[in-house]
């Protein structure tokens, strides 16, 4: 990863962002200073709240604060930083280390607004974090370690004690808040009095971006093919549209309903490599259609090429699941989208899971980070579990092969976090008061 | 790099004679040299099967064995290959391309009955000092000289030493008798070949003089290590019923009373290539077995794997008796990629009859 003044502009804040540390943020401010304009906004970075009790319960509460899209979907901000840490001390959390947590949360809170224009984080708690008390989680909480979901990925189980998730619009604000976390410098002209890593070290670093025509414009990466087949509105790299609203599980819906952690959430998040070389050459626009949502879009022709003109939901109907055998028979191959509706719904129809996943290329490859938030994390299980097709007796749709998007797609890091309300952000114990 | 272009590079090398004679040179790392290449094309065979004589042999090279778990896996490497991909009834040329180094294949087999196991999703990861150079998931393929294995092109960089990591999931085949329960996990393994002039220079390829004719060249010498090779009918368990060959493909039905499969009598087709006797897995096959006019049987043969049976589409029925009427269907041609001499082969297979 280089920064060059070549670079285009957005090229460019992905790259100090992936990059990371003070160098990074000079750089990237340094930048800012040339052009005189930020990337999506310009001017100063608008301050936070003087009392971070004022801001809304729930830590995951994020879409009041985003835009939306004309069809009304949430639109993510665009740069994102993953900071998986474990805490200095052993055993317990000390009320100490529990205070200085509080405190630089309560920074970040004061110097930057909670919108994609300032700052929106949260932070989550491992099962391995609360290994460390005698006590057990309430029944109201199920978070069960990670663990492998197909019969075939391998993936490194993330079992840090915590998971810091932090993004915004703007490059230089998830850099300066980082750096401030780790005391190099001021967040946003706010001190940080007592750096969270003071009493945490990071064990990974991951970064992620998402938003129409970012992947395209960073093509140069392992797993793309050197033809560049990425299209330019595309806001991921197998070149479709994810994340309709109609899709997708309320905030409310996701939240923990009761007992301590009422009004938080579960959170899984894999890391995932996309090999997409076979995606776009051995596969035309028809079949990545079939294999992306469903032959049926590919025989309507309801996919004519993002996916952006589905609107607000991906066009998957209760009809276009039952019809799942009949596709493997006809055509040989089902959908992604087509193996999901059916597992990510309760008896009312409505969707289970809140996915806020983002694109990524750490180390110079495709990959992508993909939380889910749900209520338990066993109903991502389930939904993750159908994706595997295994429902599915066709010899032509294997464990990986015509089976949806699983040829393409390798599971690196599976985690499961627990995200609390805000009231118990900071280091909670299992059954906090 | 392109197979005419190491033609022309083995033919520099007194090896290629040696080919078809069945000598190596050194023979340490190729030990799948051709060791009879001649043709089986049976007397006056019938064009329409399918099956011809592909128009080369190439020896290829062990890039390693190694275990893990329950598991062996062995990888291998030869010139890239021109494949065709199947999908349903479909199929699609995979051709070469000047930017592909090598044809990379793998296959995986039972360490303790030595079973060569498909429908594993395998996949590889290739690095060099760490650094990523591909990983894809790659397609079980058939060819007449390895049988079932899994394998795809790859283009590597500069010569030198790479790492190729196999991974597989478990089976998502019906398992029968002491392979029930078992191959249910994932396992990787790796293994580290020199990718190099020198290596590269024991690979050679011989053009077949019946290239084209109907009939199929014999399969290579593995050495140790196993290919899926169908047992001779005398072997196989139980009574053996019949059998009857349609479009390449000579189906053998067995029966056996054994309580692994269930109350009743099993009907086991153990399907393999006309020639050489190779499995024949991955297809959709369904069957109607009548007596006297009545329906006694109606419905699929499961794809199976078994321990004495091997590979085998089985179906479980009240009995079976002489003179009973048995109706086999491919509802799905075996998706399995095919190299040359197997792309025209089993794609539109008819349905047979056979009594029992």
């Amino acid at each position: 990863m280089t920064l060059s003044p070549d670079q285009s502009r957005r090229e460019f804040m992905k790259a100090a962002v992936a990059m990371g540390g003070a160098s990074a943020l000079s750089a990237c401010l340094d930048r800012d200073d040339e052009s005189g304009e930020s990337e999506t906004t310009a001017g100063p970075v608008p301050s936070g709240v003087d009392d971070p009790a004022d801001l809304p319960a729930s830590q995951h509460g994020w879409n009041d604060q985003l835009p939306e899209d004309e069809h009304g979907n949430a639109v993510l901000p665009r740069h994102h930083v993953f900071l998986y840490l474990n805490l200095d001390e052993s055993g317990e959390p000390s009320e100490e280390a529990r205070e200085t947590v509080a405190s630089a949360l309560a920074t970040l809170d004061r110097a930057y607004e909670r919108s994609n224009e300032g700052l929106i984080y949260s932070v989550a708690y491992s099962p391995s974090y609360f290994d460390r008390f005698d006590e057990s989680l309430p029944d109201s909480v199920n978070l069960p370690e990670p663990r492998r979901l197909s019969s075939f990925e391998e993936p490194e189980l993330d079992t840090q004690d915590a998971l810091l998730h932090m993004s915004s619009d703007r490059a230089d604000v998830v850099l300066e808040a980082e750096e401030a976390l780790r005391g190099n410098v001021e967040a946003n002209g706010v001190e940080m009095e007592t750096p969270l890593f003071d009493v945490v070290t990071d064990a990974d670093r991951r970064t992620g971006f998402i938003g129409d025509g970012m992947p395209a414009e960073r093509q140069d990466v392992k797993g793309i093919p050197d033809s560049k087949p990425v299209p330019e509105e595309s806001p991921l790299f197998m070149g479709f549209k994810a994340g309709f609203v109609g899709n997708q599980a309320t905030e409310e819906y996701v939240s923990i309903d009761e007992g301590p952690f009422a009004e938080g959430t579960t959170k899984h998040l894999a890391t995932i490599r996309q090999r997409l070389s076979d995606w776009y050459v051995e596969n035309d626009f028809e079949e990545r259609t079939q294999k992306m949502f469903s032959p049926l879009h590919s025989e309507e022709g309801l996919v004519e090429s993002t996916g952006h003109e589905l609107g607000d939901h991906s066009g998957v109907t209760p009809e276009t699941t039952e019809a799942m055998p009949d596709h493997a028979r006809e055509f040989g191959r089902v959908g992604h989208a087509q193996k999901m509706a059916r597992a990510n719904r309760d008896d009312d129809g409505n969707p289970l899971l809140l996915r806020r996943h983002v694109e990524s290329t750490d180390n110079d490859e495709v990959s992508l980070h993909f939380p889910s938030l749900q209520q338990d994390i066993a109903q991502f299980e389930r939904v993750r579990q159908a994706m595997n097709g295994t429902d599915v007796d066709s010899p032509s749709v294997r464990q990986r092969v015509n089976n949806g998007i699983l040829e393409y797609i390798f599971v690196k890091h599976r985690g499961n976090f627990l995200v609390p309300p805000r009231r118990h952000r900071a280091l909670p114990r299992p059954r906090p008061e | 790099m392109k197979r005419r272009q190491y033609l022309a590079a083995g033919l520099s090398v007194p090896l290629l004679a040696g080919c078809l004679d069945g000598q190596t040179d050194d023979g340490d790392t190729t030990n799948a040299e051709p060791t009879d290449s001649t043709t089986s094309t049976e007397p006056g065979s019938p064009d329409s099967d399918g099956i011809y004589v592909q128009p080369f042999v190439e020896n290829m090279l062990t890039a390693g064995t190694t275990a893990s778990g329950e598991y062996e896996f062995g990888v291998f490497y030869t010139f890239p290959h021109q494949f065709w991909t199947v999908t349903g009834t479909e199929r699609s040329e995979q051709p070469r391309s000047d930017d592909h180094s090598l044809h990379l294949m793998a296959s995986v087999w039972d360490s303790e009955t030595e079973t060569v196991l498909p429908n594993t999703g395998l996949s590889v990861e290739i690095t060099r000092d760490g650094d990523l150079v591909s990983e894809e998931v790659i397609y079980p393929m058939f060819s007449q000289r390895m049988g079932f294995h899994y394998g795809a092109n790859f283009k590597l960089g500069d010569n030198g030493t790479y790492s190729v990591t196999v991974s597989i999931g478990g089976t998502d085949l019906r398992r029968t008798g002491s392979f029930e329960g078992r191959f249910e996990d994932p396992a990787s393994a790796t293994v580290d070949f020199d990718f190099t002039k020198e290596q590269r220079d024991k690979l050679t390829t011989q053009d077949i003089d019946a290239g084209g004719d109907p009939g199929a060249v014999e399969p290579m010498d593995m050495g140790m290590l196993p290919i899926g090779r169908a047992k001779d009918p005398a072997d196989l368990p139980g009574t053996v019923l019949g059998s009857t060959t349609a479009d390449g493909i000579t189906y053998v039905v067995t029966s056996i009373g054994d309580e692994r499969f269930g109350d009743g009598t099993y009907v086991a087709v153990s399907a393999r290539t006309r020639y050489n006797g190779l499995l024949v897995p991955a297809m959709g096959l369904s069957g109607t077995i009548t007596r006297d006019g009545e329906t006694v049987y109606d419905g699929a043969f499961e794809r199976t794997l078994d321990p004495e049976l091997d590979y085998h589409y089985g179906a479980l029925v009240d009995g079976v008796a002489t003179g009973d009427e048995l109706s086999l269907s491919v509802d799905v041609p075996p998706q399995v990629a095919r190299h040359q001499g197997y792309e025209t082969a089993f794609l539109d297979t008819p349905t047979v009859d056979m009594t029992l």
